[in-house]
């Protein structure tokens, strides 16, 4: 036991309260079980056994060092939060992922959004868009404005954003996993045509293009070549500007389908690994790349795992940059972390899904999660309502400032429980990067279908726990309803595909095909030199080159991605 | 083809549109392999003609598509016309995923035999499936 064991026990105490522990589960414990048995099993969906009651002994048997292994908020290992001040100077920052039809229509649910007190959008973008395809393109068809806003040109963008001040929100961004540089182009451009210099507005992507073979599904090319295009994103903004987030390395994804929070973290950090190798390898520093990295982890099932993870990943995040990179800069270490707050939701009385995502996001806050969207409750069924999104946004608001949620720093530290499931999850994780590793890392992952192997493992084992009611779920297996879609889903107007291709047209007559085609040029040359793409892109998209034109070069160079077909 | 003897229902798992999340898919196509069935699954991306494409080449029974990103009302039924047009109308075709259930009439109405949404367990789709199609040797 070191001298600043968590517990603050000495090596009597410990041994006492061991062995009184052990008394009172085979006693009292095990004799009220006996009349009434337990409820379930109590594994957490990772695969964690969870204990009736957790004493000082767990903490002291798992050698817990609080200073080396917990410390403070802002110092390393980052464990209790990644900045000193946390809520009480500042709380987390309240985001909206928004994005539906047509920019025009699209522009007013921001506005509104802002009005009700949004702090930062990203933007969701429709599936052609994100698979690198224009709203005329036979691939589009039946999907324009559908999941998400169609974006052709930089001129849809500036319908989207027209209005609102850049310069006034905390962070304005999208995913664009597949098409990184072409959107970190267009907001880059943005600012430009409106006069605001790049250091006045904070830019945020997801540009995490690597788990969409694993889990999302959206992308476009081989994946080192996709690799490559989002590290190129990062190391243009470690020159332009490096106060922007321009990836965003999600363990979400790899965990919703069904990998497992630890497994999903682990295959996060691999891919993190992998973008932060290919630009160590540029030349460029850790101390300089890392803090422009977030993640985004995930755990939607149990909500003291969901904590733990938090805890665990910034500190397995702050050993990562100091060890295996030799990181010196606090920056690089203290890792922060965007979450989508979920719960279980059902398409059964979708209404109870604002309690599930509430109290899933609750887990997320008292993990210190740095940047908070929120799931809408109607969102299993179809793109958000104006209200649902209202009542997400509120529920964030009220855990930010309402309850005391917010008032002491990682309010959880220091629980028996919580501490030992802290440390359990960071040897989970630990022990799964390991296995990447030992199978060659991140792109293996893809390659060999470990990642999608582990996915549907898990899916099977949570569908199995689901059917056979081992994991309660209510209204689904408890108290079970029929599903309740209502009528009032939110529907895309079906003339979205004839307008926006309309718009389409006319941005395309208007431009100086000249302009355009020397862009593209330099976008081709760019794939052959290895340049940075995110230059070219810039004068592609001011020329209004269409997403789909620039797609087309990288798939002409880089060639595409082949669909897997195990399961 | 399938050999005259061999009475395993044979099923295709289709994923169609730009719609890239496939843990249900799998899920399903795992259960039913499960449940002695022979499963093709086509991987991400197709068109509903790739799809039609690989039933009939497969020799499948049933085509079970799965959809999430809303685009349901223009697909499931051109997979529907295309099959028929191919003189396959024998071939089924079941959905699921995230489908208003408004929107379950006009797709039945358009040959979509069954919609099963998010909740259905892999039991019940198994059941369908082999009630339906394990008869017909």
């Amino acid at each position: 036991m070191s001298k600043t064991d968590l517990s603050g026990a000495t090596q009597a105490d410990v041994a006492a309260i061991a062995s009184a522990a052990e008394e009172w589960v085979h006693g009292p414990y095990r004799a009220a079980t006996r009349r009434t048995p337990e409820r379930c099993r109590f594994v957490a969906d990772v695969g964690v056994p969870i204990k009736p009651l957790y004493t000082p002994a767990d903490v002291s048997e798992r050698g817990i060092d609080y200073l080396g292994e917990i410390g403070f908020p802002g110092e390393y290992p980052f464990t209790r939060g990644d900045r000193p001040g946390m809520f009480r100077t500042e709380p987390f920052v309240v985001s909206a992922y928004s994005g539906f039809g047509e920019a025009q229509q699209c522009n007013r649910r921001f506005r509104t959004l802002l009005e009700w007190g949004a702090e930062q959008i990203l933007v969701a973008l429709d599936l052609p868009t994100q698979c690198g395809y224009d709203s005329d393109d036979e691939m589009a068809t039946a999907e324009v404005g559908q999941v998400g806003v169609a974006i052709d040109t930089l001129a849809d963008l500036e319908v989207l954003f027209d209005g609102i001040e850049i310069d006034r929100v905390k962070r304005v961004g999208t995913l664009g996993n597949s098409i990184g540089p072409i959107v970190l182009a267009m907001f880059a451009a943005l600012g430009e045509r409106r006069g605001l210099d790049w250091s006045r507005y904070t830019v945020n992507l997801q540009n995490d293009p690597l788990k969409e073979y694993i889990a999302r599904g959206t992308q476009i090319l081989p994946a080192p070549a996709a690799a490559r295009l989002a590290s190129d994103c990062v190391a243009w903004c470690v020159e332009h500007a490096p106060h922007w987030s321009p990836m965003t390395v999600c363990v979400n994804h790899i965990n919703a389908g069904g990998a497992g929070s630890s497994r999903a973290t682990a295959i996060a950090l691999a891919n993190a690994i992998h973008y932060i190798e290919t630009l160590l390898a540029q030349g460029y520093a850790i101390d300089q790349v890392a803090p422009l990295l977030h993640m985004f982890p995930d755990e939607r099932h149990d909500f003291f795992v969901s904590v733990a993870n938090l805890r665990a990943l910034r500190r397995t995040w702050a050993k990562l940059m100091k060890e295996r990179f030799g990181a010196t800069a606090a920056e690089a270490m203290a890792l922060r972390t965007t979450v989508y707050g979920h719960g279980q939701e059902t398409l059964q009385e979708p209404l109870n899904n604002i309690v599930r995502i509430g109290f899933g996001t609750l887990a997320y806050v008292l993990g210190g999660a740095s940047y908070v969207y929120i799931a809408s409750y109607d969102e299993a069924v179809s793109t958000p309502t104006e209200e649902s999104v209202k009542v997400a946004l509120r529920t964030q608001q009220i855990l930010a400032h309402e309850h005391g949620f917010t008032d002491t720093i990682d309010p959880l530290g220091g629980s028996y429980f919580v501490e030992s499931l802290t440390h359990d999850i960071e040897r989970q994780i630990l022990d799964a990067l390991g296995e990447i590793d030992g199978a060659g890392g991140a792109l293996s992952v893809i390659d060999t279908g470990l990642g999608r192997r582990w996915m549907t493992e898990g899916a099977v084992r949570r569908q199995r726990a689901l059917d056979s009611g081992d994991r309660p779920w209510v209204t689904v297996n408890l108290w079970p309803q029929q599903p309740d879609v209502p009528n009032t889903a939110f529907r895309v107007d079906p003339e979205t595909t004839r307008r926006q291709t309309g718009r389409l047209a006319r941005v395309k007559a208007t431009r100086d095909p000249a302009r355009v085609a020397a862009a593209l040029a330099a976008i081709d040359e760019a794939c052959r030199s290895g340049a940075n793409m995110v230059p070219p892109a810039i004068e592609a998209v001011k020329a209004h080159a269409t997403v789909g034109e620039i797609c087309d070069r990288w798939r002409r160079h880089f060639g595409t991605f082949e669909p897997s077909t195990d399961f | 083809m399938a050999a005259a003897d061999d009475k395993r229902v044979r099923v295709l798992v289709a994923k169609i549109g730009l719609d890239g999340h496939d843990v249900g898919a799998r899920v399903i196509a795992r259960g039913l392999l499960d449940a002695g069935m022979e499963v093709i699954y086509t991987g991400l991306r197709r068109t509903p003609g790739q799809v039609v494409r690989a039933a009939l080449e497969e020799d499948v029974d049933v085509v079970g598509v799965s959809i999430l990103s809303g685009a349901h009302l223009a697909l499931l039924p051109s997979v529907r016309r295309m099959l028929d047009e191919a003189g396959a109308p024998d071939i089924g075709l079941i959905a699921g995923g995230v489908i208003p259930q408004e929107d379950i009439p006009a797709l039945e109405a358009a040959g979509v035999e069954r919609v099963f949404l998010s909740g259905t367990t892999v039991q019940e789709i198994v059941g369908h499936i082999a009630r339906r199609y394990g008869e017909r040797g």
